[in-house]
């Protein structure tokens, strides 16, 4: 019997629904991403040397990233979508053809997750955000290290296991209203050819003429974002037209565990609750680079280590927020739902299974401090593409006008609250359906202790927001 | 020749005063020059300051500022000499509290 979801899906969408289902729609988007990311390339090693004056800075660090969190939050992973990184890695694969398997001992998310956690801390140590040089070739390392890798190995190697903004990308959409889904569930069951994962050939079986998913997530056993592009290559490949990108309730797939197509169960993966951990209490850390205590404890460190260097410094602070905090916290919940609420499994198991209910508190972070840069700045990209084009010879597009900012910080500061309010209730939501999920003999018991995890986190995320910010990138100076 | 220096220091939010003195080749000091001044934070996503420096004695030129926030700023001084010709420096003033 076939019953289709009742859900909005956006596939139906007059215009938007059409654009969407359209074959070439993903290379309708990466193409101007692409250019966008030239332009980016050029300007930030020709351009400029003011960070604020130069549009691969003023892109990348204010602009996409605000505008990725605010994506993920009202839509889903429409960013990894339009990843202009694929189309090249799609051309390049007309020329080399991939011979190799990804190795099976890299088949999971502890390198991304240790990825990203360098890219966090490398961020820092080179003061990314004020060097247009060092922006731009970051994103050629992207470029080169997307074509080395899926040059060599096949399928998405790149975005399932290795890129951090789509490791990223894949926990924050957790949180996303829409989710690509089968639209009936009944219409999959007689399905013998499973276009959607194996793709569809020629007659001849020689032509791949319509790729399934590269990721390894097979629609009918897929749930929630995790490990989603939102290529809809799938959308494509079904031939009963049974695969939409529909509503749900964000964060819905983190409060329950069932076996995922392409990843197995949450609960037995330990290397994504990691990364759902780097991901959480990188957005305190991230944060906390840009605010004055940091100089203070980084003063304080450099005496205690006996140097001037700002690598080991900057490395203690990262080794004590991304391992020490989260394992003595964890494992101090952990050991209270044990003993005191009853639960009989065991510490890392635990700590896998609630590591989960902290994704929204570190995405409402996330969300405070990217879209902070955002709202306040985002006008900036007026008077930084018309001195760009100055610069080319003729201020075709005026004078640059650099008064032009964004909000003020007044108004922007109570919606980076409201996103830390969202994100803690979010991860209260979670855990509380976490606990009575578990077989524990007082699952009240066993939600206190996460509980005040996440409202720890919270006060330390609003202390945060409040912080007077002290953009620097010198150490110690 | 432009020295630039800026008081007070270290550098604090609010005002602060910035100081050129030209000169030419000879180490005769430049006069009647038109020097603009721009405060830029070292994060993109900022409002600059600007400014206008004066001459305020044979060759020396003061103009104001407003670091409106704790950081790294840059300050650019563009200067248009007599005859026309344009010059420009840069100073780093880091740690602004």
């Amino acid at each position: 019997m076939s019953a289709e979801s009742s859900a909005f899906d956006l596939l139906k969408v007059p215009l938007i629904g059409r654009l969407f289902r359209w074959r070439h729609a993903r290379t309708f988007l990466q193409i101007p991403m692409l250019v966008v990311g030239i332009v980016m390339i050029v300007h930030g090693l020709c351009g400029p040397t003011l960070a604020p004056k130069n549009l691969a800075t003023t892109l990348s660090w204010v602009h996409f990233r605000g505008a990725l969190v605010l994506m993920l939050l009202c839509a889903g992973n429409l960013f990894c979508m339009a990843c202009p990184f694929m189309l090249v890695r799609q051309w390049a694969r007309r020329l080399f053809r991939p011979r190799f398997i990804w190795p099976r001992k890299l088949r999971n998310k502890w390198l991304s997750a240790a990825l990203f956690a360098l890219i966090l801390f490398v961020y820092e140590l080179f003061d990314l955000w004020s060097s247009p040089w060092w922006t731009a070739w970051l994103i050629v390392a992207y470029f080169a290290a997307i074509l080395v890798i899926d040059g060599f190995f096949k399928h998405a190697v790149f975005c399932k296991f290795v890129c951090p903004i789509g490791q990223f990308n894949f926990v924050a959409s957790t949180l996303s209203p829409l989710e690509v889904k089968v639209r009936d569930e009944g219409v999959c069951v007689p399905c013998i050819t499973k276009d959607c994962i194996r793709g569809r050939r020629d007659a001849a079986g020689l032509v791949v003429i319509q790729r399934g998913c590269e990721l390894a997530l097979f629609q009918p056993g897929k749930s929630g974002n995790m490990d989603c592009t939102f290529c809809l290559e799938c959308v494509q490949a079904c031939p009963h037209d049974n695969v939409g990108i529909l509503s749900r309730p964000p964060a819905s797939e983190l409060m329950t565990d069932p076996r995922r197509s392409g990843i197995g169960y949450f609960s037995r993966r330990p290397d994504i609750a990691a990364l759902a951990l780097v991901f959480t209490f990188g957005a305190l850390l991230n944060a906390f680079g840009m605010v004055s205590p940091v100089y203070a404890l980084e003063r304080w460190l450099a005496r205690a280590l006996h140097t001037g260097h700002e690598a080991p410094v900057l490395g203690s602070i990262f080794v004590l927020s991304l391992i020490v905090e989260p394992v003595l916290m964890l494992g101090l919940a952990a050991w209270l739902t044990r003993v005191w609420a009853g639960s009989r499994r065991a510490t890392l198991p635990l700590i896998v299974r609630y590591a989960y209910g902290l994704v929204p508190l570190g995405f409402g972070m996330w969300l405070a401090h990217y879209s902070f840069h955002f709202l306040t700045g985002f006008l900036t990209l007026i008077p930084v593409t018309q001195n760009a084009v100055a610069s080319l010879g003729t201020p075709l597009l005026g004078e640059p006008l650099w008064t032009l900012t964004g909000i003020p910080t007044r108004f922007v500061q109570p919606l980076e609250l409201g996103f830390l309010v969202l994100g803690l209730t979010g991860s209260l939501l979670v855990t509380y359906r976490l606990t009575q999920d578990e077989d524990t003999p007082h699952p009240a018991r066993a939600f206190i202790p996460w509980a005040a995890i996440c409202l720890l986190l919270w006060v330390a995320a609003v202390w945060l927001i409040f912080q007077p910010m002290e953009m620097r990138a010198t150490f110690m100076g | 020749m432009i020295e630039a220096e800026i008081a007070p220091r270290p550098a604090r939010i609010g005002l602060a005063t910035v100081t050129l003195r030209l000169s030419d080749a000879a180490g005769q000091p430049v006069r009647q020059a038109r020097i603009a001044l721009e405060a830029d934070m070292s994060h993109p996503g900022m409002r600059p300051e600007f400014g206008e420096a004066r001459e305020v004695a044979a060759g020396c030129y003061q103009g104001r500022l407003a670091f409106t926030m704790a950081g790294d700023w840059v300050v650019l001084m563009r200067v248009t000499l007599p005859g026309g010709q344009k010059l420009e420096r840069q100073m780093e003033v880091n740690g602004v509290r």
